[in-house]
């Protein structure tokens, strides 16, 4: 058991890869922003990849251990400390009961992980302990961690000292400049030429109205094929408006001039086009970038995407851990 | 001596609600910054004299702990 001295800024109980399956009827799949970080902190302390842990986000919690445990941080750098003490992140840790770990602010990156040996046994809903708290589901109480609950852990051995090596730790520049992959489409028809070179060619800066629904950027005027701007009425007023359609998750949406990357916890459809989207296995450069930052995106193939996918399943793996 | 309060968070000046005078007590919010569509107040730790204001309404990408008032 957990006790929550201080929940952070929001931080919530999440699972990988989330609540699968229900996208049709609206539901998300919430679920960790950065699951290579996810993946491997549950490996650390002797988890499925995909079990139940905390994701806090720019500012850490202080949890109290009620029990003696193994737990393990990674991510954005919250500079974890036990009773004061700095702790490794990347490595397992034993902790003690009546032991605080204690987090602040993300000096670098924006998210940071907290598996615990065992994980995190809130009741499931639709087969997942995500939070979605726009819906109220998950998690404690279906809502961000807040100060004085106790947070339910399933009993495990966990092994202190187990690393992940340099090389499979996400690389978070430092330079505040991101390169994101994006594939085409679904509505990549609805934009022209001149159009689709400004979007793969300019700066994009995020701006701070961005969560764990979308996260909003800010850059140069889209411009548009026939297809947006000789329609029917039905479409809507505007050229980025569209019949109602779904959503793929990581759609860059364009609501008007302004795209929106849907993530996680975002919307399943809507009557805005998406002329590109981000695959999921780039998610983790969304959820540890902070506003202000600078996209650049590079268009990749379904099939590059799939491989980037692949590539990310191999890392976050037994084989990142140093022996 | 005076005392600095940081940013404690990454994010966006939404308002700046003190100038360099402004006499405050421990608790009054000094600024409030934004991130995720929260709003994220930062309070004066002690009661004193706003002695140097280093942020903007409007300023965006800050890193946190960054100096942004100082109070003496």
């Amino acid at each position: 058991m957990l006790e929550v001295i201080e929940p952070g800024l929001e931080t919530s109980v999440q699972d990988w890869p989330g609540r699968l399956g229900y996208w049709n009827q609206g539901f998300p799949p919430s679920g960790p922003m950065d699951s290579w970080s996810f993946r491997l902190a549950n490996l650390l302390v002797g988890n499925e990849p995909g079990a139940a842990g905390l994701e806090a986000q720019y500012i850490g919690p202080s949890l109290k251990f009620e029990r003696d445990g193994v737990i393990a941080v990674t991510g954005a750098d919250m500079q974890a400390k036990l009773d004061g003490a700095p702790i490794p992140m990347w490595e397992s840790v034993a902790v003690k009961a009546g032991q605080t770990l204690q987090m602040a602010f993300a000096k670098t990156g924006a998210r940071g992980y907290i598996a615990i040996a065992g994980g995190i046994d809130t009741e499931p809903w639709l087969g997942s302990r995500s939070t979605f708290h726009k819906a109220g589901v998950g998690g404690m109480e279906g809502q961000a961690l807040k100060k004085g609950q106790v947070v339910p852990v399933a009993g495990a051995n966990g092994k202190a000292g187990r690393k992940v090596i340099d090389k499979a730790r996400t690389p978070i520049p430092t330079d505040k400049q991101w390169e994101i992959e994006v594939v085409a489409g679904p509505n990549d028809d609805w934009i022209d030429e001149a159009g689709h070179k400004r979007f793969l060619g300019s700066d994009w800066k995020l701006s701070s109205k961005s969560d764990r629904t979308g996260f909003r950027l800010d850059g140069p005027d889209w411009t548009f094929t026939k297809k947006a701007t000789n329609k029917a009425p039905e479409h809507g007023s505007e050229p980025s408006n569209i019949i109602d359609q779904g959503y793929p998750c990581g759609a860059i949406n364009l609501a008007g001039q302004t795209p929106i990357i849907l993530v996680n916890d975002g919307p399943s459809m809507g009557g805005f086009v998406n002329p590109y989207t981000v695959p999921r296995a780039a998610f983790w450069k969304l959820g540890q970038s902070k506003p202000g930052d600078i996209y650049r995106f590079k268009a990749v193939s379904v099939e590059e995407a799939q491989a980037m996918a692949h590539k990310l399943r191999e890392l976050c793996s037994e084989a990142s851990i140093a022996k | 001596m005076a005392e600095e309060v940081r940013t404690q968070t990454a994010g966006n000046m939404w308002k700046v609600l003190v100038k360099a005078g402004d006499k405050v007590k421990a608790g009054d919010v000094l600024f409030i910054m934004e991130v995720m569509k929260m709003e994220v107040p930062h309070e004066a730790p002690i009661d004193g004299t706003v002695k140097a204001v280093s942020v903007e309404e409007g300023q965006e990408g800050l890193d946190a702990d960054t100096v942004a008032v100082e109070i003496e």
